[in-house]
């Protein structure tokens, strides 16, 4: 016992000693190719690992109408996927199960059909949820960690762009794309002010639960995107669309383009090319025709590209980007020109004799028609083309491009949407020096150059507006995240391009163009509706127009400004017939809501509407006194009123019926509608009250001969109840061509 | 022997009044030091994440290291021949508590390695450590003529051998009895490995070796534990699956580098990302970012890599010297011991220490596959921290009774 260490001790020590320093010697080498020879690029991945889990996505700014009302919106979200390769037990897939059905009310049988793919890489869950739920998710995770879920379960950032309104102003307001990115319209041209900036949190966060104590916290902030107040009414939208569509339904047409404008800002109140589609699922060809169509093509290469061609075209705000001889509207600016410059005064006559010979060719009125000796006032409602051609001989080529570029049209309108189409000199019109008679004499009457309907509608209003032409536009304001203003536009002039006391000349003459002339069909009761119709051939397609309807209302205080234009319709192919309707429609419908009162002349306040008297609780006896003027049809034995029909404040004809029942769940009387359409105005009131209805008239009524009603709101054959309101539309067919 | 003093008595047959080894003292100290600063260092965000006060774990920590320097001390002065007594009831409490902590519910879900004490957690591993250097170094002096001499041994069964094989086949005493020290270390680490501890297991079995090199077993028998371990190590790479799933799966994850970044791999790439964002001089004291939880309990297992982070490459290597001279001066202290049971017992302790040292700053910077084990005076754990500090003293009593030089 008790020996001291031997010799062989020693020795064996410190073998092993030297052994342990070669091992340490073996790590600091280690060390050194770690933290010298690669410290860098360890560094670098660091710095990405903690950067990259820390970024704060902005949210991308809401989109709004004039009244607030959202039209398109983000929200952060967050998109669950799994890897089921990853999954190794029956364990897990059972957890993963039943966690996804407990906390998403997933399907099962999907849910497990995703867990199953075992050679599967990545499998998404469930898009777009909210933090509450992605927590859950969290949690559920963590709570059972053991199971190690957290490898095969990944949470992304997710945000999804919201558009209530679906298909609702789509070529105006565009989509996102991935990334959250503008891919058309308002959110491409407003991407960067939409978007925001992402910020980041330098520290680092719980790589297991949740977020770390603010205490340890570096934090650039995102900078949220900021919102837009659009000049587009949500009302007036609504209307011009529905209008639109209606003109495509009736006239057969490819497209329709509207624009409503507000005259003396040159805010844009409405804008919408039709057939339009769905914001939320942009990818989808909206149109059924098409869809079959591509359906055809067999070669596979080519359906893809011409599946591209039909987003791509319906995605196109045709309104901005498209262009067209815009026709006989545009000697609305010959017109003005020619009083401005003196070369005509509103007394000076013009023989028309359907034709003229312009250099080796005979130009024609529309349909040969010779109008005989005729003011400028006469020959705008006409339309025509003589007239126009022999005034803008008078102008000259000097004097009409001036006040060609003068009403804008060698030049952007500058409109805040993406895409404007550039007029090109010498490919799009003429410049003077290249301009010859036959030229000049065309473009008299609106042909041999392009427009697009933003430039017509801009020029058009200027004449509404004292002479001066304005920068349309159509982001009103810019609010910050707390919807805050931050920029506000300012209604920009851009010059004045005729005399006020000209401009207001034109007014009067326009407002005759649709009270007699060819734009008559646009005429609204108790509005003055000033305006000018056109029909242009389409160079590129046979026998194919464009009928377009440009004007503003009231005529003697512009508000607004409509354009329509009907691109190759298959009836009613004239501005006349297939655009004027349309804007009339529309003017009735804006007005009204704008709450601009009426005015009605002697023969329209005959027709003119009243609103239906309360007759509600009054004495059975005394409801004929207190309705004087209306025929009251009463209906059963009580002695007080319990309902009406038309009910109280429901606006109605002066000497409409109304019926008054005085008993409790007394049965509604019913009656079959008869059919109001091919009729006068007064043959389709006879009948209309002799079974029993009400009518309300609407469209234009004036004007001598052919104007007959076309259109009935409740359909003839159907059964209405007694005293019902009938909207009855009328039209004229005389003198509407062009 | 220590001179017995009349005048002090009993007390004097206790106590030591050598004078303690000053280098190991003071190299241990520096140890300790520079492992409490860096500690708090280290655990702050964590335990201000994890325990609500981003100095608790710090606190604790001081704590237990002032508990176990005052131990050290106390244990410094004990004559270092009752440390033989503490051998024979040391194995015996090892045994048991390495068996308890087996039927004792579990602590963490999966793994027997923690008693709950309710104030604290402590891992009987940590004693059973002590507790075969102890055995082995007593039994190693006792039969040390047996272990290096050449008597047959008197088993029933080794003379049958004998004569049947008529003399040709000796069974040595030497043979059996390292059998016997086999049966004791594979006992120790068997529980151990029982306890689902892959590591305690490594540092069990080559804590054994290393007491088996050191009271001079023959050398035959490390060259066939060699080969044996080299053979079990080419298995276990070549295929992992043999092993438990999560002890498998380490070893893939260690050679494929690519494997799982998010999984098996984020522990050991946010380590590497921190050891490499440190470079040669360090981002500075305090300064580490991946220590915000991006690498996992930067107060335990992986303090190294926050070291690393911190004090860069410079600081790194000044501290596996410091451990290198740490067990330097113990085999010194051995070496100088008066008998073999000390000498034994000293450098057992101070290679357990670099052993684990050694292992730890391996899987820190992916030298070797990921297994838990802590790093000596630096990881945050009371229990563990005493026990050193407790072996420390054995050291240093050892140490006060060193031979003069002669």
């Amino acid at each position: 016992m008790n020996k001291k260490p031997t010799k062989k001790m020693e020795f064996r020590s410190q073998f092993a000693f030297v052994f342990f320093c070669l091992f340490l010697v073996a790590l600091i080498g280690n060390l050194f190719w770690l933290q010298i020879i690669n410290g860098e690029k360890y560094r670098l991945e660091a710095e990405k690992n903690q950067l990259s889990d820390t970024v704060i996505n902005a949210n991308r700014g809401t989109i709004y109408d004039s009244n607030m009302k959202v039209l398109a919106q983000s929200a952060s979200a967050w998109l669950v996927y799994i890897n089921p390769s990853k999954i190794s037990t029956e364990e897990q897939k059972k957890l993963l199960v039943d966690g996804f059905v407990e906390i998403f009310e997933l399907d099962r049988e999907t849910v497990e059909k995703k867990v199953n793919r075992k050679e599967s890489g990545y499998e998404k869950i469930i898009g777009q949820i909210d933090n509450a739920k992605k927590d859950e998710l969290r949690k559920y995770l963590s709570d059972h960690s053991d199971e190690k879920l957290g490898l095969i379960v990944g949470i992304d950032p997710d945000t999804k762009r919201y558009y209530p309104l679906g298909s609702f102003a789509s070529t105006v307001l565009g989509f996102t794309g991935s990334e959250d990115t503008g891919r058309a319209g308002l959110e491409l041209k407003y991407n960067d002010i939409l978007t925001g900036e992402a910020g980041r949190i330098i520290t680092a966060k719980n790589a297991l639960a949740g977020e770390m104590p603010n205490d340890y916290e570096t934090t650039y902030d995102a900078e949220q995107g900021k919102g837009l107040v659009l000049t587009v009414d949500e009302v007036i939208q609504y209307y011009l669309e529905q209008q639109l569509s209606q003109a495509i339904e009736e006239t057969q047409a490819k497209y329709a383009y509207g624009i409503v404008m507000d005259v003396k800002t040159g805010a844009i109140l409405g804008m919408s090319t039709m057939p339009d589609y769905d914001l939320n699922s942009p990818y989808k060809i909206s149109s059924n025709t098409v869809i079959e169509e591509i359906e055809k093509i067999e070669d596979s290469a080519e359906k893809s590209k011409a599946q591209n061609n039909a987003l791509f075209s319906q995605w196109r705000n045709r309104v901005v980007s498209d262009s067209y001889e815009p026709g006989s509207v545009f000697k609305l600016f010959v017109a003005a020109a020619g009083l401005e410059e003196g070369a005509i005064t509103t007394t000076s006559t013009y023989n028309c004799t359907s034709s003229i010979k312009v250099a080796n060719y005979y130009q024609h009125c529309y349909n040969r028609k010779a109008h005989g000796t005729q003011t400028v006032a006469e020959a705008l409602p006409n339309s025509c083309n003589t007239y126009f051609i022999t005034l803008g001989q008078k102008l000259g080529k000097e004097t009409f491009s001036k006040y060609f570029e003068a009403f804008g049209f060698t030049e952007k309108t500058g409109v805040d949407l993406p895409s404007e189409a550039t007029p090109v000199a010498n490919k799009t019109y003429y410049t003077v020096d290249r301009m010859g008679i036959a030229e000049l004499s065309s473009a008299s009457f609106g042909q041999t150059f392009q427009a697009t309907p933003i430039q017509m509608i801009t020029a058009v209003a200027s004449l509404g507006n004292g002479g001066k032409l304005m920068t349309p536009y159509i982001v009103d304001k810019v609010l910050d995240e707390n919807g805050n203003i931050i920029s506000e536009t300012k209604p920009t002039v851009k010059r004045q391009v005729i005399s006020e006391k000209t401009a207001d000349t034109m007014c009067d003459l326009m407002e005759q163009v649709v009270v007699w002339g060819t734009a008559k069909n646009a005429y609204v009761a108790g509005y003055h509706v000033a305006g000018k119709t056109g029909t242009s051939e389409k160079l590129n397609t046979d026998d194919m127009c464009i009928a377009s309807f440009a004007g503003f209302a009231p005529a003697n205080d512009p508000q607004i400004a409509v354009l329509i234009a009907v691109d190759e319709p298959l009836y009613y192919a004239t501005g006349g017939s297939g655009a004027a309707p349309v804007a009339g429609r529309i003017f009735e419908n804006i007005l009204a809501y704008l709450n601009i009162d009426p005015q009605y002349n002697d023969e329209e306040l005959a027709q003119a509407t009243t609103t239906a008297p309360n007759l509600v609780g009054e004495d059975a006896s005394k409801v004929r006194s207190k309705a004087s003027g209306f025929t009251v049809k009463i209906v059963g034995n009580g002695e007080t009123v319990v309902s009406q029909m038309p009910s109280a404040n429901q606006s109605m004809p002066k000497n409409g019926i109304i019926v008054v029942y005085t008993e409790e769940n007394a049965e509604k009387q019913t009656v079959t509608v008869p059919n109001l359409t091919g009729l006068t105005l007064t043959e389709a009131n006879r009948l209309a009250v002799n079974a029993g209805f009400n009518i309300k008239i609407a469209g234009t009524t004036q004007g001598a001969g052919q104007v007959l009603s076309y259109k009935q709101s409740i359909p003839a054959n159907t059964s209405a109840e007694t005293g019902a309101i009938i909207t009855v539309y009328f039209r004229s067919s005389e003198n509407i061509t062009d | 022997m220590a001179t017995k003093s009349k005048k002090n008595g009993i007390i004097s047959t206790f106590f030591n009044k050598g004078s303690m080894d000053i280098p190991f003292l003071l190299v241990l100290m520096t140890i300790v030091t520079v492992g409490l600063i860096m500690l708090f260092s280290a655990s702050y965000t964590y335990s201000y994440y994890n325990r609500g006060s981003s100095t608790q774990i710090f606190t604790r920590q001081l704590f237990w290291v002032g508990v176990g320097l005052l131990l050290m001390y106390i244990i410094s002065r004990v004559r270092y021949e009752y440390f033989r007594a503490v051998a024979v009831i040391g194995v015996v409490v090892s045994i048991g508590l390495l068996l308890l902590v087996l039927v004792l519910p579990e602590y963490k879900p999966g793994f027997k390695r923690w008693i709950d004490l309710g104030f604290t957690t402590f891992q009987p591993s940590e004693i059973a450590k002590i507790g075969l250097i102890l055995i082995l170094a007593l039994l190693l002096e006792r039969q040390y003529k047996i272990v290096v001499g050449k008597v047959p041994s008197e088993m029933v069964v080794c003379r049958r051998i004998e004569e049947m094989t008529n003399g040709r086949l000796v069974i040595y005493k030497s043979f059996t009895t390292t059998i016997l020290y086999g049966v004791i270390i594979l006992t120790f680490a068997g529980l151990v490995f029982l306890e689902n501890h892959v590591s305690g297991t490594v540092l069990m079995l080559a804590l054994g070796i290393v007491m088996l090199f050191l009271g001079e077993v023959n050398n035959k028998w490390f060259i066939i534990a060699g080969i044996g371990i080299a053979i079990v190590g080419v298995l276990l790479i070549a295929n992992p699956d043999i092993l438990k799933e999560y002890a498998g799966e380490r070893i893939v994850a260690w050679l494929d580098k690519d494997y799982e970044p998010l999984g098996a791999r984020w522990q050991t790439n946010n380590s590497l990302y921190a050891i490499g964002s440190g470079g040669f001089l360090g981002t500075g004291l305090g300064q580490s970012k991946q220590k915000h939880l991006y690498v996992s309990e930067p107060q335990n297992d992986f303090i190294f890599s926050i070291v690393c982070e911190e004090l860069g490459f410079v600081g790194a290597a000044v501290i596996i010297l410091l451990f290198a001279y740490l067990v330097y001066r113990g085999i010194k202290i051995g070496l100088r011991a008066k008998d073999r049971f000390s000498a034994l017992l000293a450098m057992g302790i101070v290679f357990q220490v670099g052993v684990q040292v050694a292992l730890n700053i391996a899987v820190v910077s992916d030298f070797i596959p990921n297994t838990g084990i802590s790093l000596p005076f630096f990881s945050a754990g009371g229990t563990s921290v005493v026990i050193l500090l407790c072996e420390m003293g054995m050291v240093l009593s050892i140490s006060r009774s060193a031979r003069k030089k002669e």
